[in-house]
């Protein structure tokens, strides 16, 4: 046996480290600390390119954020928005992820390779496919069920039919992911539920689930934080309307921004944004009794 | 007996819900070969009655979709290399290498990922214009060469390859460009493989960044230019139904091909993360 060589470093390797320790300074540099940089002095500022507006506002934007009626209401419907879409994927995802590892079920790649197509298809296209489904003249779900109704148009069903969409997109990923969760866990544990005569929602209920929590977490905490940031199916869809009915927080930040060009706003927004997406994560790690 | 009926109850229901899953593509693509009048008629078939390609020629006529597609592609592919590239080498540095400020700088990494794109793209998009880099693909990639989450999931992957092949091939007397490009980069395809299929993903239905750096229409790419489209002929249902077929079926077609891959590699992630 020789011994292990020792730590001194080779010349290419030093070469190579700073290379790719410069590029990637200068590149984390450039394009993410400077711009929140750029972004939080801009958050106290009026700033607007168009008219060239760089004026020191101090907190007012904030307070406008806080003050807003509709920035409120855009908060509201995030929160139902991101609830229903996360209790549906979580719960769909890991029943049918059950369902498919469970013995009784033959073409298990199948299926899975079947829920997840929505996942991969771009979110610009498949928004423009449900409006088409949604719209009252052409559309096939009001055919379909034999209904009347407009439903991206009418303020009491455009936030319902959205999150149906984004449940149809994104339900697949989350049955990937616990399938993938499923297939990782130790087979003895389950072995010996079965020796002990533990019924199947026993298994689940006590074994199988409580195994899967790290999964579980997984899945929400991406979910919080793509939820919160989710916007191309409003911008497709509604624009935000009727009304007020289907703003997302995500949403306003676009329109403030690149419609309105309100960018000391937008980036106060948007760093607003950016702690609640935070403090979301946080508490979902203390929830699951899990700090990593 | 219990059995066989609870296992045609649970393949049934899957059964269903897969035909809710793929229900709107196939109902798409229906349309695209109908007929308007068809589209907008009281009663719709699901199958057009008369069989049309007009949509797809008028599609093109209006707007050069083909040329979309072309410029998508192209801006994907070349992203997903580089990303792969730099993910591939940065992941080797961070997680071979000894040196001060490592850690810090694998932190600063991991934040990128936590970031919400409303935070830092205001002042990039302010950036690209006082560069003069509007309008110019490198707008769209330069900015986008290094991934945070690729950097993190190849620096995770390289990890766990063994220090030992390492050691040999330096007493063999190869330097580190040599090991990096003829060992590790081999040795990490499954890691490799996974980032490409995201980077892929994200580069090719990329919509605000490429809306907001890229006003030639020759230079769009494909998810702006299907919004366009639908802003300009959004009563011509006919082809803006091949349009978004268009957009949607290639990217169907390449995952159905590799969907064993894809599926491993999207598993993979989240398993060693």
């Amino acid at each position: 046996m020789f011994k292990k060589s020792s730590p001194l470093q080779s010349k290419s390797e030093i070469i190579l480290r700073n290379i790719v320790v410069a590029a990637m300074v200068v590149f984390f540099m450039l394009f993410l600390i400077i711009p929140i940089g750029i972004a939080f002095a801009g958050s106290f500022h009026e700033w607007n390119p168009l008219s060239g507006t760089y004026r020191f506002l101090g907190f007012e934007n904030y307070k406008e954020v806080f003050t807003s009626a509709l920035f409120g209401k855009s908060m509201l419907n995030t929160l139902i928005f991101s609830v229903v879409v996360i209790i549906f994927r979580v719960g769909l995802g890991l029943g049918i992820a059950y369902a498919i590892y469970s013995s009784l079920v033959k073409y298990k790649s199948f299926f899975r390779a079947v829920y997840y197509m929505p996942v991969v298809t771009p979110m610009v296209a498949v928004a423009f496919v449900w409006k088409f489904m949604y719209n009252p003249q052409i559309g096939t779900i009001n055919q379909i069920f034999g209904l009347d109704v407009n439903w991206l148009m009418n303020p009491k069903t455009a936030l319902i039919a959205v999150i149906i969409m984004t449940i149809w997109k994104d339900f697949g990923y989350a049955v990937v992911m616990f399938m993938a969760g499923l297939y990782s866990l130790p087979s003895d544990a389950l072995e010996a539920a079965n020796v002990d005569g533990a019924s199947a929602w026993q298994t689940f209920r006590y074994i199988t689930f409580p195994l899967l929590k790290p999964m579980t977490l997984f899945v929400v905490i991406t979910s919080i934080i793509s939820y919160i940031q989710a916007y191309v199916q409003i911008l497709i869809m509604t624009e935000g309307g009727p009304g007020t009915a289907t703003y997302l927080a995500s949403y306003i930040i676009y329109d403030e921004a690149f419609v309105k060009y309100n960018f000391g706003y937008a980036s106060a927004l948007s760093f607003v944004l950016f702690i609640i997406t935070a403090v979301f994560t946080w508490l979902s790690f203390r929830v699951s009794g899990k700090e990593e | 007996m219990k059995r066989k009926v609870s296992s045609v109850l649970l393949n049934g229901i899957l059964l269903i819900l897969g035909i809710v899953t793929v229900y709107p593509f196939f109902w798409m693509l229906s349309s695209s070969f109908k007929q308007n009048k068809e589209i907008m008629a009281l009663h719709q078939k699901f199958l057009p009655q008369e069989f049309i390609l007009s949509n797809y020629e008028s599609m093109n006529a209006h707007f050069n979709f083909l040329r979309f597609f072309a410029n998508s592609l192209f801006i994907t592919v070349v992203v997903t290399l580089l990303v792969i590239y730099t993910s591939t080498l940065c992941g080797f540095v961070l997680s071979k290498y000894k040196f001060k400020g490592r850690e810090f700088l694998f932190s600063v990494v991991l934040s990128t990922m936590m970031i919400p794109w409303c935070v830092t793209i205001i002042p990039k998009y302010s950036m690209i214009q006082s560069f003069g880099w509007m309008n110019s693909y490198k707008a769209l990639i330069i900015p986008a060469m290094f991934s945070g989450f690729g950097i993190f999931m190849m620096k995770q992957h390289i990890a766990s390859l063994p220090d030992e092949i390492l050691e040999a091939a330096r007493i063999d007397g190869a330097n580190e460009f040599y090991i990096f490009h003829r060992i590790i980069m081999p040795m990490a395809k499954n890691g490799i493989s996974s980032i490409a299929i995201f980077q892929f993903l994200w580069t090719w239905e990329d919509f605000l960044w490429p809306y907001l750096v890229i006003n030639d229409q020759e230079k769009q790419l494909l998810a702006v230019g299907l919004k366009m489209f639908n802003g300009q002929y959004s009563t011509d249902y006919g082809a803006l139904f091949a349009a978004t077929a268009i957009s949607i079926l290639p990217v169907l077609l390449i995952y159905l091909f590799f969907q064993k891959q894809f599926i491993a590699g999207i598993a993979s992630s989240a398993v060693k993360g």
